[in-house]
């Protein structure tokens, strides 16, 4: 078996990770990926490709949940293969792969059900790896001292709000890992760039990405209360970790400030965007022209070259 | 002991047609003489009246018999009264058995009379055979020690100590903190007739105080207890006050003179008070301490106290030593602190508050004089919201109701409206309210009538606005089916009651059990529930779980009157039916066994290292779990020993083995049932042979092994259910780990998996019992009796190996 991931509790914690990237980040916000990778190579961490993967299974579970367990068993069945845990950067892929890898760990007769459909591609899920999103494989993995030493320019001039989303911490007992309630995880990672973090009102509210499918109005108004909320506390920026919140607060932001004419310009930076700053990565390196609410000012402001804001 | 020969009587019972309208009474009475040592043999027409005893009595003299059986009805029923009787025939009381062929076989056999007839014969044959083999015993006398302790000095401890002191008995109040009162001193006024709480608590702390039966011991803690009832030795550790508190007067002098404030942790931390001083003003006994934490050793108080030279800073803590018989404990509880709920925002924000802070505040003699004013400005709040449910009723948290919140909301909502009128908006947010009791729904619709807000519904979180400090609740209201948002100015959380953190020292100390909550657990909870498990201590108030005050004091009273019971003897008599090693046979004087101290539910016996295990007799409630439980058969449970046990099951199964079932019912729950099934006439198939163990963890696993190397049928263990029902605490769960394990085991060796069961059975159902009893005989009739005794023919030269041990002396009794 695998014995370098068995022992990844007491010995030396592992420093490489297969990369699952999921369906939305490849086509929508590689800038996402882009910078991810930058500032884990930064901190020794390699990533492996996984270029056969499939669809997490998460979109399928209201209709056909054994589809989901199979899904993300064969994802996982992958890895095991590999003798590597998984890193996912969306939050619905990290939560899906980590819950149906706890069902499948605890439930024999589950496993056996699930492991007969995977028959026909020669696989079998044994429970040999973890998978884990990017958030918690920055705290647990590489840790909050090493991610500090990391930094080369404290963005101290900085103040920065952040949106976790739902998936990274729900539902808890699966995901296993924050209090959905009181989660700490991404401010201690603003607070180690060096940047000023910034509490708001609502911070825990929904981003309104899961209703985006049904209706138009409700959800573009949940998200222009956070960001309101969010310039009314006065962060600069904000960071998201999650594919869907990051489309909610930047590519929809223009649409947004156009259908409640109101103007809210806050850059909305993927969190290895913002670490990777503060690493001293160049923007263009961190792909930060991507986003569509320019953020040119904060890097300014970063460099102290702001003009009044 | 009496080595002469059995000479038994048995007498059978009609009970008019109950017994003799099913069973040929003639027939069993004639068959009963025919058995060995049987030496008369009679029937009646009721036993239990005037002339049936008397005929008892009058045989045993005339026809020198030494054992008795009553072949009647249950022992539940007339099992004390035949007991008498023979003892009043100068016989021994446990010289007597009793035979239980009503309950048992014609009131659940009507309709097959013969299979009826043979069952109560072979019930009478198991009944003879325990007799030949019982011991005369004496009930057990201990001395009982007239003093009380009562632990916790809070409402309910105070009425417990003035009981028992106006009863004449001496009574040791031991209080933790400086001072007596507990909650009640902290509050403003009282649900739900507003008086003020310190008026009419003050009287009753000034009484404990003052009366010459009831010596409080304060500031200190309870550190050992041994011993049992009527002879409980208390070791107790006072604390140094640095006063000397016969020297006090309590003027207060050296308070006006100290220079040291410190949060006063008895005002909730919102007041202060000084390095030296009382916790409040009314604080009984009235003698001050100095806290070294905070003292600067000016000495300015030592100067002030002068002549009196009460002071004394070298004061040690000291040790005493009490015996008592009784104790009560009254310990109270403590309120959940809500720090750790981030939605709430206790801690975080400024005007988020506790009910016992509010209470603190809106009370005259308060830290504010009784303003109601914020934390954030000072300023009076326009709009306060309650919420209720914090940390009860929550799965997560406190799953249990905490009983008073909601009375104490409606209560400090109405002194509000009171109080400032329409200058203030009080909104209660509630799950339910919950109101019952004398006076309480008046109360609510008082609250009403005032104009309090109620809204229905679970507050999802507090959001704080930073400039104003004013407060947002997001909730659901339910009766209106939407999310609202409400503005406050100011929130009062009504935060769960919970147990003592001590709570679980205490509980380790005094031997008694807590509940899945953490509060103690009383012996019974509808008829025992002031008692504990430990005979002479008993609960009373909050630390048994929240209760309200009037509940308080009634079982401050209650436990008192139950105290009572045993402190107004010169000596307590225990049943002596226990447990005792027999030393030669123990094991613990070669290797570390100490197996059954460890599984005794009450603590009850001594196992130190190289010496045989020893049973407190007066600590021992005559479960048996012991017996069954140590390895080297070296503890018997009088009138429930293994030959008796064994003999019966020998008789049980001497004819046709394999279509019988052998029970082996616990006395309080599963034999309870199986009366109940033929009071209520359930009718079903007659083939049990019950044998009555006092609780199922007297079951051993080679009363089993024994039935089934005599080729019982099925075997069933009949106990109470899991886990709380065992009226011996854990009795029923030490039987279930023995029996897990020996189940597979019987299966490894080839028993079909139904002929062997652990079944649960409460006193109330009988017709569980009835139905149980008519499937196991279905399952039995499956498996036919050619396969049963080819199982067992398979199975006894193994189960012969393993009890040839226990049998050349245990089961060889009969011939
Ligand atoms: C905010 C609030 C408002 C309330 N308002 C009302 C009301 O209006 N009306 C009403 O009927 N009820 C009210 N109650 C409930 C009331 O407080 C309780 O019913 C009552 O206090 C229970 O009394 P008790 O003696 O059981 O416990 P407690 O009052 O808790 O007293 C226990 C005593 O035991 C002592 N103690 C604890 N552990 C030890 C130990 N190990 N050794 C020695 N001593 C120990 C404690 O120091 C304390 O003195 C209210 C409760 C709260 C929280
Ligand atoms: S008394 Fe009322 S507020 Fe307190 S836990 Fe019970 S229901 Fe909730
Ligand atoms: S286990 Fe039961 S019988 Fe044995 S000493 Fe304890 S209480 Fe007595």
């Amino acid at each position: 078996m695998t014995a370098p991931e068995k022992n990844a509790k007491t010995t030396p914690k592992p420093t490489r990770f297969l990369l699952f990237l999921g369906c939305a980040i490849p086509y929508r916000v590689s800038s996402y990926e882009i910078s991810t990778r930058k500032v884990l190579q930064q901190l020794g961490i390699e990533l492996v490709e996984m270029p056969e993967y499939n669809c997490c299974g998460l979109p399928i579970d209201p209709v056909n949940h054994s589809m989901t367990l199979t899904l993300a068993a064969r994802n996982l069945c992958l890895a095991e293969q590999q003798g590597l845990s998984i890193i996912a950067l969306c939050p619905g892929c990290a939560g899906t792969l980590r819950k149906v890898n706890k069902k499948l760990k605890e439930n024999k007769e589950l496993k056996e059900e699930i492991n007969g459909y995977l028959k026909a591609t020669g696989l079998e899920f044994k429970g040999t790896i973890e998978a884990k999103h990017v958030l918690q494989l920055l705290v647990e993995d590489v840790g909050l001292e090493k991610i500090k030493a990391s930094v080369k320019t404290p963005l101290t001039r900085l103040k920065v709000s952040e949106h976790a989303g739902c998936h990274v911490t729900r539902p808890a007992d699966s995901v296993d890992f924050e209090n959905p309630e009181d989660p700490q995880a991404l401010k201690d990672l603003v607070e180690a760039t060096g940047a000023e973090y910034v509490e708001y009102v609502d911070k825990l509210a929904c981003c309104g990405a899961p209703i985006a499918g049904v209706n138009d109005r409700i959800p573009l108004q949940l998200t222009k209360e956070k960001l309101t909320h969010i310039r009314n506390a006065g962060a600069h920026a904000m960071v998201t970790v999650c594919p869907f919140c990051h489309m909610m607060f930047d590519t929809n932001q223009p649409r947004i400030e156009r259908l409640f004419n109101e103007t809210l310009r806050i850059p909305v930076l993927h969190y290895p965007q913002l670490l990777g700053l503060a690493m001293g990565f160049s923007p263009e390196e961190l792909a930060l022209k991507a986003l569509r609410v320019d953020a040119t000012q904060i890097v300014s402001r970063i460099s102290g070259k702001e003009d009044a804001s | 002991m009496t080595e002469e020969k059995p000479r038994i009587g048995v007498f059978v019972c009609h009970c008019g047609l109950n017994i003799a309208g099913v069973i040929d009474v003639k027939d069993l009475t004639d068959y009963a003489r025919s058995l060995p040592d049987v030496f008369f043999a009679k029937d009646n027409r009721y036993t239990c009246a005037d002339p049936g005893q008397d005929e008892i009595r009058k045989a045993i003299k005339e026809n020198k018999l030494n054992r008795v059986v009553v072949a009647a009805c249950s022992p539940r029923m007339h099992e004390p009264t035949f007991r008498k009787t023979c003892a009043e025939a100068d016989l021994n009381p446990f010289f007597f058995e009793m035979a239980n062929i009503r309950e048992f076989s014609s009131w659940c056999h009507p309709s097959t009379p013969e299979e009826a007839t043979e069952k109560a014969k072979e019930i009478v044959r198991m009944a003879v055979a325990k007799a030949r083999l019982l011991q005369p015993l004496k009930e057990i006398e201990v001395p009982v020690t007239n003093k009380a302790l009562v632990i916790g000095g809070g409402i309910a401890g105070i009425n417990s100590a003035l009981d028992l002191a106006e009863m004449g008995f001496k009574v040791y109040l031991l209080e933790k903190t400086e001072s007596i009162g507990g909650h009640m001193a902290q509050l403003d006024k009282t649900f739900p007739t507003l008086d003020c709480s310190i008026c009419i608590e003050g009287p009753k702390m000034v009484d404990v105080g003052r009366h010459s039966n009831i010596e409080i011991i304060s500031y200190a803690d309870l550190i050992s207890v041994s011993g049992y009832v009527g002879n409980f030795k208390v070791k107790i550790k006072k604390k140094p006050r640095y006063i000397i508190a016969d020297n006090c007067t309590g003027c207060g002098e050296c308070r006006d003179v100290c220079p040291i404030e410190y949060p006063n942790e008895w005002d909730v931390n919102m007041g202060v008070r000084k390095a030296i001083s009382v916790p409040f003003e009314q604080a009984v006994p009235l003698v001050y301490s100095i806290n070294l934490d905070h003292c600067i050793e000016c000495y300015k108080c030592v100067d002030s106290c002068g002549a009196r030279q009460a002071i004394n800073f070298d004061q040690e803590p000291e040790e005493i030593e009490l015996d008592v018989g009784a104790i009560i404990v009254a310990t109270g509880f403590d309120i959940y602190m809500p720090y750790d709920d981030p939605l709430y925002g206790y801690g975080k924000y400024d005007n988020v508050i506790t009910a016992l802070e509010f209470e603190r505040l809106i009370l005259a003699a308060g830290p504010t004089g009784g303003k109601v004013i914020r934390a954030s400005d000072g300023k009076k709040p326009h709009s306060v919201a309650f919420i209720q449910c914090v940390g009860s009723r929550n799965l997560k948290k406190y799953e249990y109701c905490s009983g008073f919140c909601c009375m104490y909301a409606l209560k400090n909502a109405i002194l509000l409206k009171e109080k400032y009128k329409e200058d203030v908006e009080v909104y209660v947010l509630y799950m339910d309210m919950r109101t019952p009791f004398k006076g309480y729904e008046e109360f609510y619709r008082r609250a009403r009538d005032l104009g309090v807000t109620f809204i229905r519904g679970r507050a999802s979180h507090i959001i704080e606005d930073s400039q104003t400090k004013n407060l947002n609740i997001r909730a659901e209201d339910m009766t209106l089916g939407q999310p609202i948002e409400l503005p406050a100015e100011m929130v009062v959380l009504c935060t769960a009651a919970v147990p003592k953190t001590d709570a679980g020292d205490l509980a380790r100390i005094l031997s008694i059990s807590r509940d899945a909550n953490g509060f103690f657990m009383e012996s019974h909870p509808k008829l025992k529930p002031i008692d504990t498990p430990v005979d002479g201590i008993f609960v009373a108030g909050a630390c048994q779980a929240p209760k309200d005050i009037p509940y308080s004091v009634s079982q401050g009273s209650g436990a008192a009157a139950r105290a009572a019971t045993i402190l107004s003897k010169d000596k307590w008599k225990i049943e002596p039916i226990v447990a005792e090693v027999t030393p030669e046979l123990c094991r613990n004087t070669r290797v570390k066994c100490g197996i059954c101290a460890d599984r005794c539910p009450y603590g009850s016996i001594e196992a130190i290292e190289n010496q045989p295990a020893k049973v407190v007799t007066a600590m021992c409630h005559g479960c048996g779990t012991c017996v069954a439980e140590c390895p080297a058969d070296a503890i018997i449970q009088k009138h429930f020993t293994d030959e008796q046990i064994f003999a019966q099951i020998e008789e049980a199964l001497k004819k046709n083995p394999e279509g019988k079932i052998l029970g082996l019912l616990c006395n309080w729950c599963c034999y309870a049932g199986a009366d109940l099934a033929g009071t209520s006439r359930f009718e079903y198939p007659p083939l049990i042979r019950p044998i009555r163990v006092m609780c199922s963890g007297r079951v051993d696993r080679d009363f089993v092994l024994e039935a089934f190397r005599r080729g019982a049928g099925m075997v069933m263990i009949g106990a109470c259910h899991l886990p709380y029902d065992c009226h011996y605490i854990s009795g029923n769960l030490r039987m279930k780990a023995r029996m897990d394990a020996l189940a597979p085991m019987l299966e490894k060796l080839g028993l079909s998996p139904h002929r062997f069961r652990v079944e649960y059975v409460s006193a109330a159902e009988g017709l569980k019992y009835a139905e149980l009893m008519k499937e196991m005989a279905e399952k039995l009739d499956e498996l036919g009796p050619e396969k049963i005794k080819a199982e067992n023919a398979k199975l006894k030269p193994i189960l012969d190996r393993m009890l040839a041990k226990k049998r050349p002396q245990k089961a060889q009794s009969s011939k």
